[in-house]
């Protein structure tokens, strides 16, 4: 058990984090980003270099996290992460998930929350990095199939919001769908976080009692083959099913995941 | 020159093989989601299949208003139109 003095440090540290993840966008998305189109290459190439930047800072960012111990976090083969017309889906338990997946994939794309393209300290970076809005559905389903089918790793949450702490997973089916169209390879990540850092409904100052760790662990790649010859509405709804039971079997194998608020 | 009612035969025979409906539940007064089940999701899989054999890029806007089988027929109709 950790005493109380550590505790108001992680309160005050994981504040920082997130003072830091605001800065370091507006910095990326206002400054840098607008000094790479100094230099030379069509859209593709600064969209490809502003990925690799995005994916570089967020693994700082995950050193700063670890290194003033606002969390501890493990990794179980990510060197399969990153491959031509991967769609890489995961669960969604907190807010640093998808940092933590993005910076241990060689420059991602990604399907994010359509707010984060009107949020000021992030519209900047998502745009630049030709990241996906998950609405309206049809254009995110487009864009994430043109995006797999050009031979980007995608990373998307089947959950499409976090976790309801406590509940049954709930699976949407656009990924499915996406997957049956355009994946050449998917590839589960199973994100455990024990105790529950930064849930949906909880403030970010309410930290649980000890230091949260964050498991992140790649999965073998899911077989597509039986998936598509069928009709697309067919296709996904069986997929869907699949990996619904397939992440809830995984996942409620970690003692923890479903721990609710941690208390 | 395609007429509604061919219009929807095509429309009959193209949801019963994507979602595997009987045809005699598809009417002009069926509602997509409530009635038939078909889902956002659905309606991009049925748009783009709708594409590809009217050969015309149906633009998804023109379609965010469709509730019921009538609206389908209606918005395909006026499309092959022009």
């Amino acid at each position: 058990m950790e005493g109380r003095q550590t505790y108001l440090w992680r309160i005050f540290a994981t504040g920082a984090c997130f003072a830091l993840f605001g800065m370091g966008g507006l910095i990326l998305g206002l400054l840098v980003f607008p000094a790479t189109l100094l230099i030379p290459g069509g859209p593709g190439r600064r969209r490809a270099r502003m990925r690799r930047l995005v994916q570089r800072a967020l693994r700082l960012f995950v050193r700063v996290m670890t290194g003033v111990r606002a969390i501890s976090c493990e990794f179980h083969g990510v060197e399969r992460l990153g491959r031509t017309g991967q769609l890489i889906i995961a669960n969604h338990p907190t807010l640093v998930d998808v940092v933590l997946i993005v910076a241990f994939t060689p420059a991602p794309c990604c399907v994010v929350k359509s707010a984060l393209f009107r949020n000021p300290f992030t519209r900047g970076v998502v745009r630049a990095a030709g990241y996906i809005s998950n609405s309206p559905t049809d254009e995110m389903i487009h864009g994430a199939v043109a995006a797999l089918r050009s031979g980007d790793s995608l990373v998307m949450f089947p959950e499409g919001t976090r976790t309801r702490p406590g509940q049954p997973l709930r699976f949407a089916r656009g990924t499915a769908s996406i997957a049956v169209q355009a994946a050449d390879v998917l590839t589960p990540v199973y994100v455990r976080c024990e105790p529950l850092l930064l849930p949906k409904f909880a403030p970010w100052y309410r930290v649980p009692p000890r230091r949260p760790h964050f498991t992140l662990e790649v999965g073998e790649d899911i077989d597509l083959a039986a998936y598509r010859g069928l009709q697309p509405p067919k296709a996904s709804r069986l997929l869907n099913a699949r990996l619904l039971q397939h992440f809830t079997e995984r996942l409620g194998a970690s003692r923890g995941y479903n721990a609710a608020s941690g208390d | 020159m395609q007429t509604k009612d061919e219009i929807l035969e095509q429309i009959k025979a193209t949801l019963a093989e994507l979602f595997e409906l009987d045809p005699a539940r598809i009417t002009l007064a069926a509602r997509l989601n409530e009635d038939l089940e078909i889902d956002s999701i659905d309606a991009v899989d049925l748009l783009d299949r709708l594409r590809r054999q009217t050969g015309r890029n149906i633009p998804a806007e023109d379609f965010r208003s469709v509730r019921t089988i009538g609206d389908l027929v209606e918005a395909v109709y006026r499309l092959v139109q022009v």
